[in-house]
């Protein structure tokens, strides 16, 4: 996976509950505002459907390097924190990279024992969505069809 | 606030957890469906009670035993006569589920602030990133509620043999069986689509109001009596996917309606979804 992504997931694995919930936390601060030009495209069809809080993931290819957008509400700092994760983790990788990320990174990253089961699943499906998008945009601007 | 409410004693307001949040005989609990929040900033002194890692058992599909119960308490501060009072996000929903939690473990003496943990910051109320520490009690289970409030499987299939009201608190898509959850959560945990036969559909979120807070008396007869055809004096059983939405509908009946036998199925539709042989009806229902 994108060497960003692995610097993150392991300072996750390797803290403890309450510096898991600080981290996540830190990242839903830090979540980029969305440019205004994406704004105003918060549609249904860029909206998470896995996540029951209102989640809206952009990705565009900038080359061949990614560049991931999303916005989560500041009442769900859990999905929020998760988003501003997946987008500094993946911001810039090759569409390769991100199609290599392993489907149990939430497992991975130790985050399922602080929140419980219930509570990843949500998690899960906003990185099936990154690969589903970027699989589209990146196969589109080359100008094949998957 | 609750005129009308038949126990208007159990909803506080806002202004009311703010004159006690140095009483020593008075325990606010934050539970949220969004763990982190508690961590964002939470009621001053209020600790934090989780439906998932505090409540219930991590391996069997039950609540904590009795004893784990205790330790829970004790840990928090509460003794036996402490008033335990629940916010929460999502219009107290989780604070409900916690409240009824604790009414199967017997404890007395439990309220909810009404509008939760959006009203308080909405109205500019302080908050805290500081979790509080306070003295073990020495908390000892005084138990034998849950026969009043919690139906199992069998005592639903008793409930329907004998044409007794149901409440089901899901989104319209659930009940007719178009969905297994509500929309934009995932759709898994059940094979089957639909609702118990003979159930009413009222969707939990139509008992509260927009900022969060809970109907009048009016509205909530409007809405359980009027549209769902209960009467006063039914023996209610609610349910939804899991037990929690419905812990909300069983919170109003009992406690702001006055009803005097309302069951929470929290098997719900993860378990009679996934039942073989139950009987299940499916589209709009009665």
């Amino acid at each position: 996976m994108p060497a960003a992504l692995d610097a993150i997931i392991t300072e996750l694995h390797e803290s403890d509950r309450q510096e898991r919930i600080e981290l996540l936390l830190d990242f839903a601060k830090n979540l980029p505002p969305l440019p205004p030009e994406l704004e105003a495209r918060k549609d249904a069809e860029h909206r998470v459907e896995e996540c029951q809080s209102p989640v809206y993931l952009f990705v565009e290819m900038i080359g061949d390097r990614v560049a991931l957008y999303g916005d989560a509400p500041a009442e769900a700092p859990t999905v929020r924190g998760f988003v501003s994760l997946l987008l500094e983790g993946l911001n810039g990788a090759s569409a390769e990279d991100v199609l290599k990320v392993p489907s149990d990174l939430v497992d991975r990253s130790g985050l399922t024992e602080v929140l419980g089961m219930l509570r990843v699943r949500g998690l899960s499906g906003m990185l099936r969505r990154i690969k589903r998008d970027v699989t589209r945009v990146a196969f589109a601007s080359h100008g094949s069809t998957p | 606030m609750g005129e009308g409410y038949a126990r208007p004693e159990v909803l506080v307001s806002t202004q009311w957890v703010l004159d006690h949040l140095d009483d020593p005989k008075v325990r606010i609990v934050e539970s949220d469906e969004d763990l982190l929040l508690y961590d964002l900033g939470h009621v001053p002194g209020a600790v934090r009670i989780d439906w998932q890692g505090d409540l219930q058992d991590q391996v069997l599909r039950d609540y904590i035993d009795a004893e784990k119960f205790a330790e829970l308490c004790r840990r928090n501060g509460i003794a036996e006569d402490t008033t335990v009072v629940f916010y929460g996000d999502k219009s107290n929903w989780w604070a409900c589920y916690a409240f009824w939690a604790f009414t199967l473990f017997g404890h007395k003496n439990l309220k909810v602030m009404n509008g939760g943990r959006k009203l308080w910051i909405d109205e500019g109320r302080p908050i805290s990133r500081e979790t509080p520490r306070y003295p073990a009690t020495t908390y000892q289970v005084a138990g034998g509620d849950e026969p009043a409030i919690r139906a199992f499987r069998d005592d639903v299939l008793d409930h329907i043999r004998a044409k007794k009201p149901l409440i089901d608190v899901r989104s319209p898509k659930e009940f007719t069986g178009e969905m297994l959850h509500m929309e934009d959560y995932p759709q898994e945990g059940s094979l089957r689509g639909g609702h118990i036969p003979g159930a009413r559909s009222i969707p939990w979120s139509r008992a509260v109001n927009d900022d969060g807070t809970f109907k009048s008396a009016a509205e909530l007869k409007a809405l359980y009596e009027g549209e769902a055809g209960l009467k006063p004096g039914d023996d209610v059983v609610a349910y939804c996917r899991i037990g929690e939405r419905s812990s909300l509908a069983w919170f109003a009946l009992t406690f702001l309606l006055g009803y005097p036998r309302v069951r929470n199925y929290d098997g719900s539709w993860t378990e009679w979804g996934n039942l073989v042989r139950v009987p299940i009806e499916r589209g709009a229902g009665a």
